[in-house]
């Protein structure tokens, strides 16, 4: 099962080597991990997403409200929460496939970045799955290279 | 002030009163400030034993204590005492000296990023950067290491903060408050009731007492319930003297390494009460097994802990003596006495089937006979290794405290860890029980010993060899022996000379008892060798 916490902590030095290192240690799984800061400069935020069974999903829970820079963490449900994600992609394409990949932006939301005679830079942005589907859609064209900024989330209450 | 003294004044405000160290010119202000205070200190030979000093002193003056290193090579050999301290939850705040601010980073002379290197043995670590936080730090420090499951916590101070004058004027926080820390877990009253009303179900309940009830000092208690209510109670190495040997309702250490009939009581149990316990390998070998036949309540401070290892449970989260001194109101029926009789039955007819070799001086003899002879409030520190298993298995529990390093199973920590405990609580009697391996180990403590005149007794059980691995090797690896075999060396009576301590040994159990009797009432710190075959395992 996947688990999506969004966790406020110190904004300390330290503290994002102490979160990754428990992953680390403890054998969790990170999917994705995005820090930021907050409204507040002495907080900063996390969405860690992680896969893993119930218990390895709950422990992952215990063992960050054990750690005395967590300030608070909120697991999140799917169903009742936003999450989004951005990426930047650039496609190979040439004169004749370049309409049928526009058109693919157009469908997906995908916005043209720049453009080259061989290669296309595209940012999508959305859920993580509109991010996959869209890595499926160009993948015939030639993935040059991508970069994903991993999910950020807030409960919807 | 400066911050050294700053950093002084704070432990004398704790309480503190010895620290175990080591200088070196990154802590150098630190011990100049610490010569003109009230604190005393402890000059160990090497820094994990003043880990391991302070630890053993942490454990019998159940407060928290320090212990004090310089930089780098200092810093880094305090990581397995540390390591030592986490796995078994010792409160310990340990202060490092580092490299002065501006060359942090830099890769300079005796420079090492210990918070980077224990950040997965302490429970929390300080880079103190400014010297007016002095007093907020060291007041947390000890906060997290003395509250919720207690543990070491580190704080790294750079030299030219130590030397820096303060900008305003000391002030000790009256107390702390960290929005990221609430270790005080109110207990929940609905999960309280489910507990109630399991224990009121059970037909054949069965107590589980590991190390975090000691920790917690919750004795008293359990062993007014477990009096009141007539409950069986088996423990874990840790919780070694959550109840007198002679207890009725003592049934043994369960575990690969423990009693077979306290095995039986968990296995035959309908309800198990886990209480401040890991539910460790060695403790509970199957968990998968245990889960599936019994029913379980785990009561623990550290919620992390339910679920790490046991599947489904009824959880309850909170302090040991809290919980027990409210179940002690609640009345429940009288546990049925066949399910005590039963226990009693297989207790009695359970034969040990191990062979003992008739040489020398049998090691489970000489563990029962030393623990009858001792104090009754004696203190037994164990090591790791066979002596460890035998000592367990044998010790005879009166009043007193059994101290080992029961998660790491730290070689070499008897020997610290005694005097350690013997500072601590100076009018009790204090016996490390160590084998040749863990003695050597740490044998250059003995310079420690004998300096500060700490009168603890030493008992090594000498049989040329790492036993516990040879015996592994015997079974697993058909007695290919490869790196195991220590021969003659040293000579222990001149080791003892050398350190002006009383010397004994002994090579039969007929010469026993009166060696025993010289050696324990030896005026001073002493020495005694027993010969052990060599062949006489621990399963």
């Amino acid at each position: 099962m996947k688990g999506i916490f969004s966790v406020l902590v110190e904004n300390r030095d330290g503290v994002l080597s102490q979160i990754s290192g428990l992953f680390a240690r403890r054998g969790f799984n990170i999917d994705s991990l995005v820090v930021g800061t907050t409204e507040q400069k002495d907080v900063s935020s996390m969405t860690i997403v992680s896969t893993g069974d119930q218990r390895t999903i709950d422990q992952i829970e215990k063992h960050l409200n054990k750690k005395p820079d967590v300030i608070k963490v909120r697991r999140l449900d799917e169903s009742k929460s936003i999450s989004l994600e951005m990426m930047l992609i650039k496609v190979g394409c040439t004169q004749a496939n370049r309409g049928s990949l526009i058109e693919i932006c157009t469908v997906m939301g995908g916005k043209i970045m720049h453009v080259t005679p061989r290669a296309m830079m595209i940012e999508v942005h959305g859920t993580p799955e509109t991010i996959e589907d869209f890595i499926e859609m160009v993948r015939s064209y030639g993935i040059i290279e991508l970069q994903r900024t991993g999910t950020i989330s807030l409960g919807r209450t | 002030m400066n911050g050294a003294e700053a950093l002084v004044k704070c432990l004398e405000l704790e309480g503190i009163s010895t620290v175990f160290g080591y200088p070196g010119v990154a802590i150098a202000p630190f011990y100049d400030a610490m010569a003109r205070s009230s604190i005393r200190h402890i000059l160990v030979r090497q820094e994990q034993a003043a880990g391991h000093a302070a630890n053993g002193y942490a454990r019998i003056s159940r407060q928290t204590q320090v212990c004090v290193t310089s930089s780098g090579p200092g810093a880094t050999n305090l990581i397995t005492a540390l390591a030592t301290a986490y796995a078994d939850s010792i409160p310990l705040v340990a202060i490092t000296g580092q490299v002065d601010s501006h060359l942090v980073g830099r890769d300079v002379f005796q420079e090492a990023d210990i918070r980077g290197a224990t950040e997965s043995f302490v429970k929390y670590s300080y880079l103190v950067k400014n010297v007016d936080e002095i007093p907020h730090i060291v007041k947390e420090a000890f906060y997290i290491a003395s509250t919720g499951r207690k543990g070491p916590v580190l704080i790294d101070i750079p030299h030219d903060i130590q030397l820096k004058e303060m900008g305003k004027a000391f002030a000790y926080p009256e107390s702390v408050e960290m929005r990221g820390y609430k270790p005080n877990h109110k207990i929940n009253a609905q999960q309280m009731s489910k507990v109630i009303e399991a224990i009121r179900k059970a037909k054949k309940p069965l107590i589980c007492a590991g190390g975090g009830v000691i920790l917690g000092h919750g004795e008293p208690e359990i062993r007014e319930f477990v009096e009141k209510n007539r409950i069986p109670l088996v423990s874990t190495i840790m919780g070694i003297g959550v109840l007198p040997k002679s207890h009725p309702m003592y049934f043994g250490m369960l575990g690969n390494n423990g009693k077979p009939y306290a095995n039986r009581a968990v296995m035959n149990s309908d309800l198990l009460i886990i209480v401040g316990a890991r539910i460790a390998d060695r403790a509970v070998p199957k968990p998968e097994t245990l889960e599936k036949t019994v029913s379980v309540i785990h009561i623990d401070i550290d919620s992390a802990e339910i679920g790490k290892v046991l599947g489904p449970t009824l959880p309850l989260v909170g302090d040991v003596k809290e919980i027990f001194a409210m179940l002690n109101k609640e009345e429940f029926p009288q546990t049925d006495d066949n399910w005590i009789g039963s226990l009693e039955q297989i207790k009695h007819s359970t034969v040990d089937q191990r062979h003992w070799s008739e040489n020398l001086v049998n090691p489970m003899l000489l563990v029962q006979m030393l623990s009858e002879k001792m104090d009754k409030d004696a203190i037994y520190v164990a090591d790791v290794g066979q002596n460890q298993l035998w000592s367990a298995d044998n010790y005879v529990m009166q009043e007193g405290r059994f101290l080992t390093s029961g998660g790491m199973g730290t070689m070499g920590y008897s020997i610290p860890a005694a005097f350690g405990a013997k500072i601590g609580a100076p009018d009790k009697q204090v016996v490390a029980v160590c084998g040749d391996g863990s003695f050597q180990m740490s044998m250059y403590e003995l310079g420690t010993i004998a300096v500060n005149k700490v009168p603890v007794k030493i008992l090594v059980m000498k049989n040329g060899y790492l036993g516990l691995v040879r015996e592994h090797q015997e079974k697993v690896f058909e007695s290919r022996y490869s790196g195991v075999a220590l021969y003659d060396y040293p000579y222990y009576d001149k080791i003892a000379e050398a350190y002006d301590m009383g010397y004994f040994r002994c090579s039969s159990n007929e010469a026993l008892p009166d060696e025993l009797e010289k050696f324990l009432h030896y005026d001073g710190a002493a020495i005694m060798v027993c010969d052990i075959d060599a062949s006489n395992n621990v399963i």
